[in-house]
């Protein structure tokens, strides 16, 4: 079991580790300005951010990813709820969500600067239309795929549409789903510090654009591996949530 | 084995699919019933409509003419007092819930109780021989076992018609004879009404009243063989016995065009 876990770790991290010791030989007798030695970025990484600046940057960052994100996630399953289950509205509508979610979500956010100003508003709704998308459309998929022997199964047990929907086809296509709320995390995370770089003086991105802005290259340095290692850690909380709700997916997977 | 009031029947159905080709007429004229406590089998060639006439039983499609009736009331969709055993049960069972809770899913819409509906689950997964099994997950059980759970769920509700499709088309031929025995039990411990569809004439003879079979194209019911083997039926001495072969070659011979 122990092996097995630090071979498991071995595999995972090696090159992760592999490419920062190279970074940390390869830049330490850097005199270039704009590539200070790595361990020069990591103390300064930790001087500011274990844990003084947290609360000031990290939180509010957090706190709007979190925000955004669930309200984009629950339009998204609820809009894609609607529209998966319901041929004649699709036809109206999908058309139109396929050529808005093929913007950038990053391109949107001067629209939203237009809409709501330079304000904490603007963010959480750049950050919750970016997110509606990615869930909506795989909900929509979800809704498509039910297989029908499933559905038979329903009908003949004479379930009411509304209890297949909640009991049947719903958890049939979690699997679908997860993957698409993840992707809306992703591009949520991304937008989160896009949003930041106008008319904001907290935040992750405010603050290594600022750092940029006045020079401070190192600051800038440790806000790119804050974002970077921030990141990788939401995503590795959502896979633990994922693995959790979806066992019986992953388990029968296995054994097939 | 039957108390003689017409559970099921079919009066002269015909159904016919519209396809981009033209029209395709699958079932014609098909009429037959079943009593109480009868256990038919359906069989004929494979693409003969088999399935086709299952779904009208079972409500999931409408006659295109003729009427098909379950306790004297007309079926135009699922009705009350049904249940189905389907071939493929990891597409049947749900896989994210537990054997309890796929058992107790068509149950609620029976309003009974937290207790009653804990002690039906104990009762059916004691008598298709998985009692203890309830916190398991489907996937977790081998396919003879998963099949018995959707027997189980089948039972739970005490159906009046129960419809099975080729139940044990997909698991092994060892476990297919121990669920043939676990479907003869529980028919003489519920004593339910039962339809099954399959391409097994062996299986059709050992388990049934009588056999329907079906032939041609459009097909029509060719003949209804009625088995009179003695109960209760047993795998070595029923299949040994000489009106076995003779029932099932002829049926045999019927499904192959050869009579």
């Amino acid at each position: 079991m122990i092996k097995k876990i630090s071979m498991n770790a071995i595999q995972s991290l090696w090159l992760p580790f592999a490419l920062v010791a190279a970074w940390w030989v390869f830049s330490a007798n850097s005199e270039d300005p704009f590539f200070p030695p790595l361990s020069v970025i990591w103390d300064q990484f930790v001087f500011l951010w274990v844990f003084d600046n947290v609360p000031i940057h990290v939180v509010p960052s957090l706190i709007n990813l979190f925000s955004g994100f669930s309200i984009g996630v629950l339009i998204g399953l609820v809009g894609g709820v609607i529209i998966g289950t319901n041929q004649g509205l699709a036809r109206y509508i999908e058309p139109s969500v396929d050529f808005i979610r093929s913007i950038p979500p990053v391109a949107t956010v001067p629209i939203f600067i237009m809409i709501f100003g330079l304000s904490y508003e603007m963010r959480v709704a750049a950050i919750a239309f970016s997110a509606i998308f990615p869930t909506m459309l795989a909900v929509i998929q979800g809704m498509h795929s039910n297989n029908p022997t499933l559905l038979d199964t329903a009908k003949v047990f004479r379930l009411t549409p509304f209890q297949t929907l909640v009991r049947v086809r719903i958890p049939a296509a979690g699997p679908i789903i997860f993957s698409g709320i993840q992707v809306s995390l992703q591009v949520a995370f991304v937008v989160t510090i896009a949003s930041e770089l106008l008319g904001s003086g907290f935040g992750i991105g405010a603050f290594t654009l600022i750092a940029t802005d006045t020079f401070m290259i190192t600051d800038a340095w440790t806000g790119v591996i804050l974002m970077g290692t921030l990141g990788f850690l939401v995503n590795v909380i959502f896979n633990l949530v994922e693995r959790r709700v979806l066992r019986w997916y992953l388990a029968s997977k296995k054994l097939s | 084995m039957s108390t003689g009031k017409v559970i099921v029947s079919a009066e002269s159905v015909v159904m016919d699919y519209q396809t981009p080709t033209g029209i395709k007429h699958v079932l014609s004229d098909i009429s037959f019933s079943l009593l109480e406590g009868e256990f038919a089998s359906i069989v004929g060639p494979s693409g003969v409509g088999k399935t086709t006439l299952l779904r009208l039983l079972t409500g999931l499609m409408k006659p295109t003419s003729g009427v098909i009736r379950i306790n004297g009331q007309e079926v135009n969709s699922p009705p009350p007092g049904l249940a189905v055993v389907l071939q493929d049960y990891t597409r049947s069972l749900m896989p994210w819930l537990t054997v309890e809770k796929n058992i107790s899913l068509p149950l609620k819409r029976l309003g009974l109780s937290k207790t009653e509906i804990a002690e039906t689950i104990e009762l059916v997964l004691t008598e298709v021989g998985l009692s203890g099994n309830q916190k398991n997950y489907p996937w977790q059980l081998s396919g003879g076992m998963q099949q018995r759970v959707a027997i189980a769920r089948a039972i739970a509700v005490r159906p009046q018609l129960l419809i099975m499709d080729e139940p044990f088309a997909s698991v092994d031929a060892q476990t297919r004879f121990d669920l043939e025995d676990l479907v003869l039990k529980v028919r003489d411990d519920f004593k339910i009404t039962t339809a099954m569809v399959t391409h097994d004439i062996d299986e059709a003879v050992y388990l049934s009243d009588k056999v329907v079979v079906l032939y041609g194209s459009p097909a029509n019911v060719k003949e209804i063989v009625k088995v009179d083997l003695p109960y209760p039926r047993n795998q070595v001495a029923s299949r040994g016995r000489e009106e076995f072969a003779e029932l099932r070659t002829k049926i045999y011979a019927q499904v192959r065009g050869l009579q």
